[in-house]
Formats: C-alpha cells, structure tokens, sequence
C-alpha cells in the first residue's frame, strides 16, 4: 500500500510540473522527470515520462547531496544542478533536489529533473557543436535555489542572465519547485498515516521485494557473454566515425556492460557521461524484464557499468556533452543488436537511435498577440525553440516497427503545429511520413517522418543529429532503414546539411529534416505478400520497392497482389 | 395531475439494460432490468420500457417498497425518455465505425498516422501504436493554408478540392471529417470544403472540425471530428430505430440521450455530434450521486461505483461532477497517471465527467507475484466463470470470495439468494493460489485482498480529489454499484471522509442519474488573448452570441425543458503556460468588476491545483465556454413509509464477521435493509442486506436510515 502511495507521490509530482511549466519542452513534449529519495539516497519510487532519465537521475542526485553536504540543507532548502562530470548529464537537463524534513529529521529527498529549453552558451537552445563545455551553457555547481522556501534571488538572477528565454525558464523553475513541494507534501502525509519508523521499514521492503523480483527475471535470461560494434556517424567536426562497443555478460549477480574499445572523447559535442552511459544500460535490462517491476534501488544494483574514463561512454572535464544522448541512444541500439542472437524473439531491429533536435531561435519584434513577445511595452526579446523528431523503429520477430515514433530512452511528444505557430515566428509547411524510407524485412522497419520549417525573419537554426551516414541495421537478413537528411531549402535549390550544424538562416529559407526509417526483422522476399500491397495502397512503399525489394508483384490498377507473378519471381519462396 | 406526469430512463450495459420510471407527481419509482440484446440493442431498450408500463413484469423485487402502487401506464402520459448507450463506445473499441475519410491541408495528410510520435509504452519493445482511425489511403489534401491567426496565406483551391471529393466519392465512403490548420480561428475554408464534398458525394455525412470542437492543436481536433465522423452514421441509425420503436409502442415524447459531461441532449443533437456521448453510461452515475447528494444538501460528493469488474470514482461540487477534455477513449485500462497511457487509444477534446476507473471490482483476481506480493486484478473473472464461489469452474480466488471467507456475504442471499454461493470453494482457491505462498491463514490472506483492492480504490478517490486540488475530508461519499456498499466503509476511513451514505438499491441507483439531469449544449469560442489587453465587452458579446445560438438550439432540441439558464467559463493560464484551468464565471454581465473577479478565481484555482501563484504575471484567457441549460424538474426523493419501526423487526440474523487479524470473527447482527425503518439507529459491526448488495458497516462507525430509506453511515 506504501509502494503505491509513494509511486502516485511522485506522479502527482510529475503533474504539478507539466501542468504549470512554461516551456513547450516541458509543457508538451514531457521532457522531464520525479523522484523520490530515502534518506540514504537510495531511488525509492519514480515517475518518468523520459526513460533517459532512468539511471541518469539516480546518479545524479546521490552525488549532488554527496557533494553539497545534507547537513547543510534545512527544511524548505533546494539545491540547483546540472553539473555533467559529477553524475549529470547535458547542461539543459537540470535537476532540483530538496530535503523532505518530518519531525525535525530528514526522512528523504523529492528531486526532479527538467530540460530547459535554453541554458544559454553558443546558439539557441543551448544546441550546437562546440569544442569545450564552457561553450555550451551555463554549468551549475550545486547551488541552493531555494532556502527556507524562499527563491534566493541573487542566484536566480545570475543563472537567468545567462540565458536567453528568460520568461520560460524563470516559469519552469517555479514548476519545479512547485512539484518537489507537492512531493514532500504527500510524503508527509503518507508518514502521517503510517507512522516513520513504519515507513522506513516499508522502503526497506520494497527495495528488497524489487531486488527478489529483479532476481528472478535475471534467472529467465540467457547467461552468457554478448557483444557488439557500431559507430555514431560523425562528431559533428571531423567526418571520423565515433567507435562505440559494448560487452553485455548475463549471470545470476546481475548484468554487467563494459564498453571498453569505445573511442576517446572528442572536442565535439557527441561524448556521453558516465551516468547517460549507466542509463542507457538500465534500460535496455528495464526492457528485457517483466515491465510492472517498480523500480528503485533494488533494481539498480543489478545493473553493472564499466565505461572507460575518457572514452565517449565516461567523457571527463572539459568534453562538451550536449550531445551525449546521440551517443546513449545509439549504445541502446548495440546492446540489443549484442542479445539479438540470444535474444531473437525479445529484441527489434535498429531503430532511428538519435534525439535528432531541432533547435531555434533569435530576436523578434514584439507582437502584442504573441504570448512569448508580447509583453506590453516589450522591445525585441530572444526566444527559443527546441524539439525532438520522431523516426522509424526497429522491426520485430512477428510484427512491424511502427512509423514515425521515438526510439529507446526518449518517448518526447511533438509540438502541436498550431500552438507552436501560435508562439513562434516560424510556419511548418510539412509533416508527413517518407514513403519508402524503411529498412525492408519480413518484418519492415517503420517509416521515417519529414518536417519542413520555413522562417518569416531571421533565426539561428540548429541540427544535433545523427544517421546521415547510415541508417539502422537490419536483423537476420532484414535491409537497413533509409539514412537521415537534413537539408537547406532556397526557393527549390536543396542544400544537404551535416547532422549536427548551426546556421544563421535568412528570411523565407526552409529547414527539411527527413529522419531515418527503421531496419528490417527477416528477409523481405519472406514478407506476406498481402503486406506489401497493403502497403503500397497506404502509399508507404511503392510499386517498384515491391517488386524490386520484396519481389512481390502488384497489379498497378487493382494494387492486389498478382499472385502468379509473384510466385514465379519469388520462386520457392513465395508463401 | 398533469397529463404527461412519467418520465422514463433507459441504460444499456455490457450485461444488463435498466429502466427506471418516475411519476413526477407522487415520486414513485419503478425499475426494471432486462438482459442486454449486443445485436440490436433497441430491443433490450424497448423490452425494458415494456416492463416498466405493464405491472407485474417488473424487474423490482415485490417487496421493495417502490413497487408498490404500480398500475399500467399508458405510453402517452410519458413526457420523455432519457437514455445512455455505449453505442458509440463499442463502435470504436470494437474498431466497426463508419469508413470514414479525412481531409486536411496539403502537407499533413499523415497527422493521424503520426499522432502524438510517442509509444503508449517505455520499456515495451514490442509495442504497437494504437491504428490509425482513418487508414492512410482515405486521408486526402486539399491545398489551402491559415496563418495562427487566422489570416489567409494560400486561398482555398476550390478546383483541386473537387478533385478530391470526387476521389472520394469513388471510394464508397459513408462519412467524412476534415480538419484543416488553424480553422478554429477562421472556419471558411472547412466550410467550402463541406460545400464542396456534400455537392460530390450525395448523401455523404460531413464532420468539420470547426463545428465539432473548435479549439487549438490540430491532432486532437482532428481525432475528436474523425471519431465523431466514424460513429455517426452507425449513431444515427441506432437513435432513429429507437425512435421507430417507441413510436410503434404509442409514444409520443421526445428521446434525449446522455452526454459524457453529465448532460443530456435531444437526439437530433446526438446524431449531429455522437462524439459528445463517448461515455454515457458512466456520467449517469456521477450525476445519480450528485442529485442524491443535491437533494440531501450535499453538494460536494465523491461518486463511488463499484461493479463486477471496476470501481470508478468522480468528484462532486457545487452539486456539479466535474468534467475533463483530458480524455482518451479505446486506451488500454489504466491505474493511475501514467503518463503515456493515453497514447494507446485516441484523444477526444470533449467535456467528459472525470471518473477515474480502477480494475478492481467484485471479480477482480487475487494472486502472488515473483517477488512474493500479493497482487488483486487487473485480471477479473467476469460473469463467466465468475469467483470460485459460484462453483461454476472458476479457480481462482476474487474479492467476492474473500469477502465470503470473511463473513460478510451470506452464501444463500447473493443476489437475493439466485445465485448460491460455495464458502469451501472460496477458501480452498484463496488457500491455494495466494495463502500457501504467503504463510498465512485463509482468513488473513482474505483481508489482505480486500486491503489491497482498498488500495486501488482509494488511489482512484485520491487522483479525483487530492491530485485536483481538494480534500476529500471536505466531502460525502456516496457508494453505489453491486459491490461498492461492501467496500464504502473501508475506503471512506482509509480516505479520510466522516460521512457515507448508501442509496436503495444500489444495484441500479446510476440509472436513476438520467432522470436528475438537464438538458446541456456546450459550445466553444477560442481566444487566445491577455486578459490585460482584452475589453470585458468583447468577451460579452462572444458570450450573448453563444448564448443566443445556445437557446435556439435548445427550441428546436426539445419541450422536455422548463427552464432556460446559461452557464459561463473560462479557460485561462498563466501567459506562457500550456494546459488552461477552468474558471466559472461569476453572474451578470462582463465589465471591470467581473474580470478581477475571475482573475482572482483563476490565480485562487492554480494555487490550490499547483501549490503557487504568482499574481503579477499576467494571465491569458483560451477559451470561452458557454453552456445552455434546459432545466429539468428532478423527481424528489420519496419518503420511506415505514417510519419509527422497531430495528429488531429488521434483525435478520447474526454471524461471525472478520473485520481484522487483531480481533479476527465476531459475532455480528444482520439487517434486511427493505425492513429498516427510516429513522433507525445502530453502531457498527453490522451487516445490512439487500436484493442487488450488501453493506459492510466497520466498528467504530454509525448507520443510521434517513427519512427516504438511504442508508448514512457516520464516524
């Protein structure tokens, strides 16, 4: 009963902030994530939207304490943080941790974790390629925030003013205090019903019943040793392949990750940190295992990472991060290509594995109808816009990838086309998916999805991205996924751009993001070929894909499936 | 007496249909309960009329008190008939709507294939996003384009638009919706393109999504207008072979339909707009509690209902269920705020009572997971093989065996005493499948279930209540439901609620909602706008505007109304924010006075929805809501004859009841609650039974009959 109390605590947590947030990231697209904290600072119960912040917030908020001291913080107090090198990840992620006090002792801690649109640094939306950290926003020590409920101005103010949507983020620091106090308020109430040394021995009970179920999940797993090789398409200056490995050994103590063989961190923004790393392997167990686990600490210990020091998997002081998740997200896409062998029923083929942001912005005139300008009086003010694309996923032993979804650790919904419009200078001309983008199988990738931004006045405009080299691999003879383009469109000259750029854009200019299919499950000339007409009728693969791909001949007139055709092109194989 | 004195409410169910009659000069109720008819649902609508006129065939016990007095009445002495159907629902769930087509601008022929980009489930590799509704071969463009604000930056091309229409036409579609960029601030172009295509395709059914829900961020709009595109013509031809029946029966009265908000409207308004009835049969029971609640001088209530497979709870106040557009429907079940879970069905942008549905009901699965917890639900076993008790093949234990375990379910009066129930099995599936594995007794592990299920029960009350910002301390519990009056008890003391009350039969009290409601047109004007820079006029003249449609519209829907008033809201948020709060507005008209009073209601509600506000940012009002509201007189509550009679009179028997491990059985008296006088005192543990439920009354709390037979239980 305790377990599910404190599970809805921190939903409620997770409710307070989205619902009063500011920005689209954290209004709209979910980008943020609850949890709370015994007073060991052991995970007790979390709320995510983002499973990227699985395992990256629970390193996150035991060193930040660690290194804060939580003697030094009283009732009321919250400490600010986005330190990457000690447990965080990139620099627009930034977690609030405040001690719960009952009855004049600590008896836990709420923290959650939210991406500002805007941390300052380089370009708009704390975006882009850069060489060091210093360039990429601002970095926050563990500072406190809030003392004795109180914003401490001086520090709010000094972290404002390095950045630039100041409106929105001023707002969504005030939701995240607005969901820590939430959580600690029904926390409280829980150790009201229940008693605190009752509480405590329930937190207790609960890790352990997770650990005892997480055991038995382990023994259903094939033990064993399993690797794999593949590369982040490029770093965004040099056009060398970033090396990624891993080595992922099952047995009854848990499940160890070596990513040793990884390349060395760069000056460029593709290095992941440690705890990205970690969360990257949290959930590819997470997603081996039966998914109404709770997880918290019981969970964890079973998860073993061994990432190099200086590698792109456990970058150190000063590599830029704010790429780090192409780099996590692709590891996911390792790991399950390393068990697909072991695991072939469990597993999907390669998904699209990249954020693929696209971040904007830049001065505007104030429009009185505008909600981000409009403050009357105004003179011109700097906004920002980040958003993440959807793609193809990976197709499975007996089913599709679906199209146009995110992949892996980022589940971030897309902006609504009119409220974005709405609050922006820009109109999106396109929004559809790319027809014959998918890694062809037995089982196909899903298709990739084409957005299409056209700007009325000048804005910064940033790609960080990935798969334009290559697209996501096919499994047991199922074809890659189509690669990515991002693109520059003036009048109807077309400009292929590289997957992470910033550019200065001129008026009326297009932005043309088409983001990778999913990689084919099983040999298409195995596919049924009732499925590919019924894809050729929805206009997802062509006629000529079918013939030339699937060999599956289609009647242009009726679209059905000539059967005899396609049974002497197919010749044994034909079902 | 006047000359059409009956009104009568009809409520198709997954098992049963029910109807309820009320003479609204003497407040006599009559109901009856016929089994529900999946193929054509009419016939189970009109069978269940039949009984209700024709005495003796009723479905209410004949010692019931509300059957007394029941005569033959004539169909033409009924005013009108109220009905809630999942018609609709089934359609969608069972994905047999209407081929439907969809249009929109050129460039976003795939906004329902792409939906929301985000998988229903995180840790799922083998997810599947829900179907689209509409399969990509019947989404057409049409070239036009709207700015934000609803300017024109590329005119309609009326041309091409033909061309489409006609490709549609082609392909034998009965209905289409079109939903086209930013039309909620500028509908003309969705207006052409409805011109256009009725023109092509004769008879065809348009939806524009303008009319249907004109407010901002197009998927859900245009989720919303294709679910209502795909249920309409099946809706329209369910209501109007309804409407034949009862005419063939000799009626003459208007048909009114349940809405999801709570409402009802006129069936010409249902066939227009089904989307507005997704969850009819739900809403009834908010509305029965709140009117129960009303009549009582309770207006703040939370609505328990507990059936055989789930509990739903909703929020009272004011004598008002509170609605929600945070809706999604054909969603897996859900238990709790998860986030994605609503990517699994389709949003629909309509006001829908805000029940929170549980999967724990009297046939919910007790077990033990790997980790050694016991687990009630989701999985139920249904009316088929139904709880191990019934000794109808079912092995596994349910919360009905365990509350028969624990005493307190007489084995010879389940149902009345139709349906025998078998104690060994019980405690034979309860030993087997969950106290063995867990080292207890059969009777501990019995509590357990029932704890557990409590647990989920009350997280319902909590999300409707606490996650809204209110205390359900500050509240009544009302508990219907077959199962519900077994549980009220347990959840009202682990929520924190003093008072709980218990209707007559409340195995069918949510049929009784449709007779206690209005007639309800809501109707949507999007804004977008600083309240700073806005002239209080504008806003009432937008508002006389809907008003004046609002009350035509309710001319022609019905005569089944007496009176006319009008409801005013507002959606606002912080500049900046995404998600609105609702603010109802205070009376007269909109100028300076009016506007800080609102601006203060919001600042008021963010604070107790949020746990701040900052009064110097400035706030933006989103939409205007207006509703009309064709009142309805609402049957009174009719007092219980039996007053003052003796409680021993009442006392059927005593049995030994666990109502903990600490004092495990104890010898506790049973009441038959039809023989309870109003007016009768007694101290709990106590057990009261019924026909249709039974009630557990915990020790340390206090029953007590009002003067209309319902059933207070105090602490």
């Amino acid at each position: 009963m305790i377990r599910s109390a404190l599970t809805q605590a921190t939903e409620e947590m997770a409710v307070a902030l989205r619902r009063s947030a500011y920005s689209t990231n954290v209004k709209t697209r979910q980008d943020f994530s609850c949890a709370f904290f015994d007073r060991n600072l052991r995970a007790v119960a979390q709320a995510f939207t983002q499973p990227v912040h699985l395992g990256s917030f629970v390193r996150h908020v035991p060193y930040a304490i660690g290194e804060y001291g939580a003697d030094k913080l009283g009732p009321g107090d919250m400490i600010l943080s986005n330190d990457p090198y000690g447990g965080g990840v990139h620099l627009n992620d930034i977690a609030l941790i405040g001690p719960v006090h009952y009855g004049g002792q600590v008896i836990g801690y709420t923290a959650c974790l939210a991406h500002h649109v805007d941390v300052g640094g380089g370009a708009p939306a704390s975006v882009g390629a850069f060489r060091e950290v210093f360039q990429e926003g601002v970095i926050i020590p563990r500072v406190k925030l809030v003392k004795g409920g109180e914003i401490v101005r001086d520090i709010f103010n000094l972290v404002l003013a390095q950045i630039r949507s100041k409106r929105e983020t001023a707002g969504d620091f005030r939701a995240q205090i607005a969901a820590n106090r939430t959580g600690a308020a029904r926390i409280s109430e829980i150790v009201d019903r229940y008693g605190l040394d009752e509480f405590n021995r329930y937190v207790d009970e609960l890790i352990e019943y997770t650990a005892r179920r997480t055991a038995a999940e382990l023994q259903k797993l094939p033990h064993g040793e399993f690797s794999a090789e593949g590369f982040v398409d490029n770093d965004g200056f040099t056009d060398d392949v970033v090396k990624l490995a891993v080595k992922v050994t099952i047995n009854g103590s848990g499940v160890r990750f070596d990513t040793t063989g990884s390349a060395r961190q760069r000056r460029a923004p593709v290095n992941s940190t440690f705890a990205q790393t970690y969360s990257a392997c949290a959930y590819a167990l997470r997603a081996l295992i039966d998914k109404d686990l709770p997880v918290n600490d019981g969970f964890y210990r079973y998860v073993h990472v061994e990432a190099p020091e200086g590698t792109v998997t456990n970058c150190v002081h000063p590599a830029p991060v704010v790429g780090g998740w192409e780099t996590h997200v692709r590891l996911n896409d390792l790991i399950f290509l390393a068990l697909s062998d072991a695991l072939p029923e469990a597993v999907c083929a390669g998904t699209k594995a990249m954020q693929c942001h696209s971040g904007f912005g830049g001065e505007v005139e104030p429009d009185p109808l505008n909600p981000v300008t409009g403050a009357p009086g105004a003179r011109a003010e700097y906004f920002c816009f980040l958003e993440t694309l959807a793609g193809g996923y990976g197709g499975r032993h007996a089913s599709d990838g679906p199209d146009a979804v995110q992949t892996h650790g980022q589940n971030t919904e897309n902006a609504p086309i009119e409220e974005t419009e709405s609050n922006y200078p820009v109109r999106i001309t396109r929004y559809e998916l790319v027809p014959d983008s998918e890694g062809a199988g037995r089982f196909r990738g899903g298709l990739g999805l084409r957005r299409d931004y056209q700007f009325p006045q000048q804005v910064t405009f940033t790609v960080l991205a990935d798969r334009d080299r290559a697209g996501p691999h096919g499994l047991f003879g199922g074809e890659t996924g189509c690669k990515s383009v991002y693109a520059v469109i003036d009048d109807d000259k077309e400009t292929v751009l590289s997957s992470k750029t910033t550019i200065d854009l001129a008026p009326g200019r297009v932005i043309s993001y088409r983001t990778s299919g999913g990689g084919g499950y099983g040999p298409p000339g195995r596919r049924d070929p009732e499925r590919v007409a019924n894809d050729v009728r929805d206009g997802k693969v062509s006629i000529e894909r079918a013939l030339n791909v699937y060999r599956v001949v289609i009647d242009p007139a009726t679209l059905a499936v000539d059967t005899v055709k396609t049974g002497q092109l197919r010749g044994g194989d034909a079902q | 007496m006047s000359t059409k004195r009956f009104r009568i409410g009809v409520d198709i169910g997954g098992t049963f249909t029910d109807g309820t009659l009320v003479d609204t000069d003497t407040g006599d109720i009559t109901t009856s309960k016929v089994l529900t008819t999946p193929d054509d649902p009419s016939l189970g609508f009109i069978s269940a009329i039949r009984r209700l006129l024709s005495p003796g065939s009723s479905g209410t016990p004949p010692d019931s008190p509300d059957a007394r007095g029941a005569r033959p009445v004539s169909p033409e002495l009924v005013d009108h008939v109220v009905h809630a159907t999942t018609v609709a629902t089934n359609a969608i769930i069972e994905r047999k709507t209407a081929p439907t087509a969809f249009v929109t601008t050129k460039g976003f022929r795939d906004m329902l294939e792409i939906a929301r980009q985000i998988r229903p489930s995180l840790y799922d590799l083998q997810f599947e996003k829900p179907p689209p509704l509409v399969p990509r071969r019947l989404c057409f463009e049409v070239p036009e384009r709207l700015g934000a604000k609803g300017e024109v930056i590329t005119a309609l091309d009326e041309e091409a638009t033909r061309q489409v229409a006609r490709a549609i036409a082609a392909t034998g579609i009965e209905s289409v919706a079109v939903c086209l960029l930013h039309s909620y601030r500028n509908p003309a172009h969705e207006q052409a393109v409805g011109k256009i295509l009725a023109e092509e395709i004769p008879g065809v059914s348009v939806s524009l999504s303008s009319a249907v829900v004109p407010e901002f961020r197009e998927y859900f709009r245009a989720s919303t207008t294709v679910i209502n595109a795909g249920v309409r013509p099946i809706v329209g031809r369910y209501l109007t072979t309804i409407e034949k029946r009862l005419d063939a029966d000799g009626f003459d009265c208007d048909l009114l339909v349940m809405q999801s908000n709570g409402g009802v409207y006129s069936s010409a308004a249902a066939i227009e707009k089904p989307v507005f009835m997704v969850e009819s049969g739900p809403a009834a029971g908010s509305v029965a509690a709140a009117a129960i609640g009303t009549a009582l001088g309770y207006p703040d209530v939370i609505s328990f209902d507990m059936g055989g497979t789930t509990a739903k709870a909703s929020l009272i106040r004011d004598g008002r269920p509170s609605v929600t557009k945070d809706y999604t429907v054909g969603a897996a079940a859900q238990s709790g705020a998860g986030a994605f879970g609503g990517a699994s069905g389709y949003p629909v942008r309509t006001p829908v009572v805000d029940l929170v549905e549980v999967g724990a009901g009297g046939g919910s699965i007790g077990w033990v997971d790997s980790g050694g917890a016991l687990r009630v639900g989701p999985h139920s076993a249904g009316a088929s093989p139904g709880p191990a008790c019934y000794g109808n093949g079912g092995e596994e234990p349910t919360i009905t065996d365990a509350n028969l375990v624990l005493g307190r379910l007489d084995p010879m009066y389940f149902a009345g005493g139709e349906i025998p129930l078998d104690r060994e099995r019980a405690a034979r599936a309860i030993d087997q499948h969950c106290a063995q594995k867990l080292g207890l007794s059969v009777e501990e592990t019995a509590h357990g279930i029932i704890e557990i299920a409590t647990t989920a029960m009350v997280n319902a009350l909590r999300l409707v209540s606490v996650q809204r910002g209110h205390d359900p301390r500050d509240f009544m519990l009302v508990a219907f439901g077959g199962a519900g009056p077994a549980h009220a008890v347990r959840i009202a003391e682990e929520v924190g609620v003093s008072r709980a009350l218990i209707p007559l039969e409340p195995g069918t009290a949510s049929a009784m909602g449709l007779l206690s409601t209005d007639i309800r047109m809501e109707s949507t004007t999007t804004v977008i706008s600083r309240a700073d820079s806005l002239n209080p006029g504008e806003l009432q003249d937008a508002f006389s505007s809907m008003e004046s449609k609002g009350a035509a519209t309710l001319r022609e829907a019905a005569s089944a109304h007496t009176g006319t008033r009008f409801e005013r809201a507002i959606e606002m948020r912080y500049y900046g924010q995404s998600f609105e709060l609702t603010v109802d507005a205070p009376e007269g008209e909109a100028d300076a006075t009016w506007m800080s009073a609102i601006l203060e209601k919001f600042h008021a509600s963010h604070e107790r929805a949020y746990g701040f506000r900052v009064d110097a940012e400035p706030v933006e009002v989103v939409n205007l809501r207006s509703t009309a509201v064709g009142e309805i007189r609402k049957p009174g509550l009719k007092p219980l004859a039996n007053v003052g009679g003796d409680l021993n009179a009442a006392l059927k028997s005593r049995r030994p009841v666990y109502f903990n491990p600490q004092t495990g059985f104890v010898e506790t008296p049973v009441f038959d609650r039809v023989r309870l006088p109003a007016g009768a005192k007694f101290n709990g543990p106590a057990i009261v039974e019924e026909k249709d439920s039974t009630t557990v009354v915990l020790p340390g709390w206090r029953a007590q009959v009002d003067p209309y037979g319902n059933l207070l239980i105090t602490r």
